[in-house]
């Protein structure tokens, strides 16, 4: 960074005509920060506004991608109200992947801030090394989440000569068993196809998601942990050793010291992690596609598929409804995070 | 003495069960590091059960040959084409909204931070037509246009996380460059830009990360010759056959170039997050 610093000392005696020049850069000045915003802005509107407008437009319309929505062809326009929305919200497929994305909501931000919590009060704890053992975490962070469904696809092959997992479950001698505990029902080996099922009265969960959850909840945690142990760098020494002299026990400390300090981190943790549960695709389209049946059917993959796996049928319609829903509902989820976010803006 | 722990059978307990917890999160990467690098006929005895002398390159060689190869390349050229726009528009209106006052701004940063949130797929399903329309389908011009996409949906990130960074310099040294007479832009280039670097190095690695790591936008907007490792990977990937060999060889492809790049620059990355986690 040094030469930098001499060329920015320097900068001005470069320019001795600046001062008669300078009358007209301070008019261009007034311009400044919107031919700095332009560029960004520009691809913003573009890519983004444009397309989802069109996308929350073309919801109200009838119509299939062969001959897709357009604003500027009007004598083409189809146009049914919120018929979109009503068949959506009549459809079982619909109301099946609803009630696997809420398994993924419920699951995965529980799973997420469980370990991170664990996992970084541990480091918390550690005199050296906590480092080292934070970036082990971290690691998976970096991996795509294609190649997070294809390594967990190998742990989980049925062949216990191939997947790891089976083979300790072969070497404890419980592969193939069979456990019903009330309404649980568990088969261990077939995860990607038939794990079990949790019988609730009004509906039976198959437990084919959370073969699903666990992969991504091991690609996530890293952030979780990056998260929590930045909010423990707030907790000092001393506030532990006072808290130890009035006798509070290890558990005691963790639970009265750390956890409260955490807890504006961990809100954070919980909405980023729901964020991540809404969006889930990835790791659906890799693994199962969404089966057997539709077992694993996600939001995001049911709304891709309408879209782009049945082109000759006018489902598109039907897939830009679900794509708003879906966004409503997060920004519903993220409101008050983005307006924390918001109230620190800079300037 | 630093660390709040003196007891110690409580330092062993403590470095133990994190020790165990740590090998166990490393597992599946060990588990497909193996797998692509033994033979399928070993591979059905269980990788566990290796010896040294069968561990081979073969499998990668075919991977790359079969196709895989083109993906990897795919993958630069779109990653490091959407950093690149990400970093050069996202850092200039950035310092704008860390730095300067202008009209509706704080409706322009709205909108921008709502992409942090609402999902591509909001984009997804009119992209296609548009860019037909805008002549970027259909040849190299597709990486240009997932790269803008990249480019637009990398905006909330680039503006809050290099915001935070250029908001930290103080107000006095940039206006006392601006009295010595540097324009608005020179003292953007000459002394905002070289104090940010390292925040700007921290936003590009996660942003490599995350454009490498996209599957949804390439899937969807790319012909299958312009299509990055993820969705080769995916393509590879189907219980039906019977190649796992390829398919670990393929997902250590993948996974290879933001390793190392993390595994290089790993204390960039986490500030950056870090970063963004305090804030936030």
């Amino acid at each position: 960074m040094a030469p930098q610093h001499a060329t920015a000392t320097r900068a001005p005696r470069e320019k001795p005509s600046a001062r008669r020049s300078s009358r007209r850069s301070r008019r261009l000045e007034r311009y400044a920060p919107y031919l700095f915003i332009t560029p960004l802005l520009v691809i913003f509107v573009g890519f983004y506004l444009y397309p989802a407008l069109v996308t929350v437009l073309s919801s109200f319309f009838r119509w299939g991608l062969l001959r897709p929505w357009s604003p500027a062809e009007p004598e083409r326009w189809n146009f049914v109200g919120l018929d979109n929305y009503g068949q959506t919200l009549t459809d079982a497929s619909f109301w099946n992947a609803t009630l696997n994305t809420a398994i993924w909501l419920v699951v995965f931000p529980l799973l997420v801030a469980g370990l991170s919590l664990l996992v970084s009060i541990l480091i918390w704890y550690l005199a050296r090394g906590g480092a080292v053992f934070r970036t082990m975490f971290i690691l998976p962070m970096t991996i795509s989440l294609a190649a997070t469904g294809v390594i967990w696809s190998l742990i989980y092959n049925p062949d216990p000569q191939v997947g790891l997992l089976n083979a300790v479950l072969d070497k404890l001698g419980i592969l193939g068993a069979d456990w019903n505990v009330g309404p649980l029902e568990v088969h261990t080996g077939a995860w990607l196809s038939d794990p079990g099922v949790l019988h609730l009265g009004f509906a039976d969960l198959r437990l084919t998601n959370l073969a699903l959850v666990i992969p991504a909840f091991w690609a996530f945690t890293g952030f979780g942990v990056i998260t929590l142990t930045a909010g423990l760098t707030s907790v000092s020494y001393e506030l532990v050793e006072a808290a130890k002299v009035d006798g509070a026990n290890t558990w005691q400390v963790a639970r009265y010291v750390l956890i409260p300090a955490l807890r504006a981190p961990l809100v954070v943790v919980g909405v980023v992690s729901v964020i991540f549960a809404l969006r889930t695709f990835d790791i659906v389209f890799v693994m199962t596609g969404g089966g057997p049946a539709e077992d694993t059917m996600v939001l995001a993959l049911l709304l891709w598929q309408q879209a782009f796996a049945f082109l000759d049928t006018p489902q598109a319609g039907l897939a830009t409804a679900i794509a708003v829903l879906l966004s409503v509902v997060m920004i519903v989820a993220a409101y008050r995070y983005l307006r924390q976010l918001l109230t620190e803006k800079p300037g | 003495m630093i660390g709040a722990v003196r007891s110690r059978w409580t330092i062993v307990v403590l470095y133990t069960s994190l020790t165990i917890l740590a090998l166990v999160w490393l597992v599946p990467v060990l588990s497909a590091a193996m797998t692509s690098a033994l033979p399928l006929s070993q591979i059905r005895e269980g990788w566990w059960n290796l010896s040294f002398a069968d561990l081979t390159f073969g499998n990668f060689v075919r991977a790359w040959e079969q196709g895989l190869g083109q993906h990897v390349v795919n993958s630069f050229i779109i990653t490091i084409l959407s950093v690149a726009l990400t970093l050069l528009t996202g850092s200039l209106a950035a310092y704008a909204f860390a730095q300067m006052s202008f009209r509706f701004k704080a409706t322009t940063y709205f909108l921008l931070i709502t992409t942090m949130i609402v999902p591509v797929q909001i984009i997804l399903i009119p992209m296609l037509p548009w860019f037909r329309t805008l002549g970027l389908n259909g040849g190299p011009q597709e990486y240009l246009g997932i790269a803008l996409v990249h480019t637009a949906f990398g905006a909330g990130w680039a503006i809050f996380m290099l915001g935070a960074f250029f908001s930290a310099i103080p107000k006095d040294l940039l206006e006392a460059a601006s009295i010595d007479g540097a324009g608005w832009f020179g003292v953007f280039r000459r002394i905002a830009l070289p104090l940010a670097i390292p925040g700007i190095v921290s936003f590009a690695i996660i942003d490599f990360v995350f454009v490498w790591n996209d599957l949804l936008l390439a899937l969807t907007l790319l012909a299958r010759d312009r299509q990055p490792i993820t969705v080769g990977l995916a393509n590879l990937q189907s219980p039906h056959l019977a190649q796992e060999d390829l398919v670990a060889a393929g997902s250590i492809m993948a996974i290879l170039p933001p390793l190392l790049l993390f595994a290089a620059l790993n204390r960039y990355y986490v500030r950056g997050l870090f970063a963004g986690a305090t804030k936030g």
